[in-house]
């Protein structure tokens, strides 16, 4: 994928990923579900997935030093 | 807990950062760059570490904690959409680091005044900056104040714990600047991490055998407190208000956002911003057990923010981790006023006296620099003194008004035609409404301020860049050349 592409997709994913996170934990599917598998999962889930993302790109970031 | 162990305790911790401080002065070489960055050259632990404890203050096991006594599972909602604000640095940090190394930038308003050409954008961010930022570390120390009244049943008087945090926080600032700065928040770090790991197990483990057995009990007594809006507090106006603001932390505020300029590679930043999360995550979920915990065990607390001050006067924890808690919560305010202090000093040092016209030297810029460090710490000391009700606001304000530098931010770094004239506007008239709408508590439509200053300061910046003249010439030399730094190193 050329570094355009790469930088189109980070942040569309980015920002659906966000939105997500400030909607789906008030809409029924969860609002509804008194447990620790509702909204606590769901944004400790959210974290992880944000920080592995961040893991992967900054990867990159090694490329800089070696030079 | 008794006034001469608090007392003790505080002298030991004292004097163990001093020797910190000093060893890191033998180190530090002359210049402004030395004193305010530590010369580029932090390893990437210790600019995680430091990048840690100046983002997290007294507010997470205090603050957090409360939000979660009284508004459930909201809270870690609001602070890990928080955390995923470093999704930002994804983009902005290794763009910062090259601009900082390629045009010796010293402060983060410097940045936007040369990218801009004017003078006037570097001067007018940095005193927003000072005028949002000096009520915030007021009210560390008010807490700090607050915390050991309380935790001591008085014997230690409020303006005792104000007086001995700001004494601690200059001390260490003046010694050895950035490089004293960052190794002592690295001790201040990994102890507020420590400690607070650890006396949540004893809470836990001791308040009700388990986690499994909490949130059971979560589940059948407060099942309200595990959604939202849940009990009422984050209901989606007071989320996306509360929350919004903090999500462009890592960009708004400059004591965070200088930490780009820091690092002595790329990959060094890269130590410092996976540590940060990691270290962000664990001290979120544990803040939010205290929350929990306080509900189940204290569900008649009058006020929120004594969850944890109460938890620790219970017989769950021993009184030396009690003890050491303080002192962790006593270093979180402490590594963020410090952090505070410094940039304040080399942005007042950089972007308004340097603007004044006068040529001033590398020596006597530091000079100028180190003398802003007591005086900004003396302003902080007597607006903590002052506890009025616009400090407060202010305070609170200060993510919400801080907010308003990010357009300028994304429009020096991804847009050729903005200009000075919207900045300027842009900031000017968001952060005076982020102000306004907080100290008079008019929230229009029901929109918080961080929402109004964001719509605002976003709407000004386009609009008015698009009717004046931006500075083209350097707009394509400054995005041109990461561009192509980007490029060839296939970094986003």
């Amino acid at each position: 994928m050329s570094l355009k592409k790469q930088r189109l997709f980070w942040t569309a994913l980015f920002l659906l990923m966000i939105l997500a996170s400030f909607i789906i934990p008030f809409t029924p599917l969860l609002s509804d579900l008194t447990s620790l598998y509702g909204a606590f999962l769901f944004w400790s889930v959210f974290a992880i997935i944000i920080i592995i993302c961040l893991g992967l790109i900054t990867a990159k970031w090694r490329n800089f030093d070696e030079r | 807990m008794s006034a001469s162990t608090i007392y003790l305790t505080l002298f030991l911790y004292f004097i163990v950062g001093t020797i910190i401080a000093r060893y890191a002065r033998r180190k530090m070489g002359t210049g402004v760059n030395d004193f305010f960055l530590a010369g580029r050259t932090l390893g990437g632990i210790v600019a995680a570490l430091t990048y840690s404890a100046t983002t997290y203050s007294a507010f997470m096991l205090i603050g957090l904690a409360g939000f979660t006594y009284i508004g459930g599972v909201g809270a870690l909602g609001f602070e890990l959409i928080y955390l995923s604000g470093l999704v930002l640095v994804a983009f902005f940090g290794p763009r910062f680091w090259l601009a900082g190394k390629r045009y010796n930038y010293l402060t983060p308003t410097e940045l936007l005044g040369d990218r801009y050409r004017s003078r006037a954008v570097s001067t007018v961010t940095s005193i927003a900056s000072i005028l949002f930022l000096i009520p915030y570390s007021a009210v560390q120390l008010t807490g700090i104040g607050a915390l050991l009244e309380g935790i001591s049943g008085g014997t230690v008087p409020f303006m005792a714990g104000v007086f001995i945090a700001a004494l601690i926080a200059v001390y260490w600032t003046w010694t050895g600047g950035l490089r004293a700065v960052a190794w002592t928040d690295s001790l201040q770090g990994a102890m507020m991490l420590i400690v607070a790991t650890a006396s949540v197990f004893f809470v836990v483990y001791r308040g009700f055998g388990g986690f499994g057995t909490m949130f059971a009990q979560l589940e059948t007594e407060y099942p309200a407190w595990l959604t939202v809006p849940g009990p009422g507090f984050f209901n989606i106006n007071a989320f996306v208000g509360l929350t919004l603001p903090w999500f462009f932390f890592s960009l708004s505020n400059p004591q965070v956002s200088q930490r780009l300029f820091m690092p002595r590679s790329l990959g060094q930043m890269r130590i410092m911003v996976m540590g940060f999360l990691i270290f962000g995550f664990i001290y979120t979920l544990v803040s939010i057990f205290w929350g929990f915990s306080a509900r189940l065990l204290l569900p008649n607390l009058e006020t929120a923010d004594s969850a944890t001050p109460a938890l620790l006067s219970l017989d769950l924890i021993p009184s030396a981790i009690s003890l050491l808690v303080m002192l962790g919560i006593s270093a979180a305010a402490i590594s963020t006023i410090n952090s505070i202090i410094l940039t304040l000093s080399s942005m007042i040092t950089r972007d308004v006296v340097k603007n004044l016209g006068r040529k001033v030297d590398d020596k006597k810029e530091l000079m100028v620099g180190r003398i802003f460090v007591p005086l900004f710490t003396a302003v902080i000391l007597v607006f903590a003194t002052l506890r009025l009700d616009l400090i407060a606001a202010l305070s609170v304000a200060s993510s919400a008004g801080l907010l308003v530098m990010v357009p300028a931010l994304f429009g020096a770094f991804f847009w050729k035609r903005g200009t000075a004239a919207a900045v300027l506007v842009s900031c000017i008239f968001g952060g005076s409404a982020a102000t306004i709408f907080q100290y008079t508590g008019y929230y229009p439509l029901g929109l918080w301020p961080g929402v109004w200053s964001a719509l605002i300061s976003t709407t000004l910046f386009i609009g008015v860049s698009l009717v004046t003249k931006p500075p083209l010439e350097k707009a394509e030399e400054f995005i041109g050349y990461l561009q192509e730094e980007l490029n060839t190193n296939k970094i986003l």
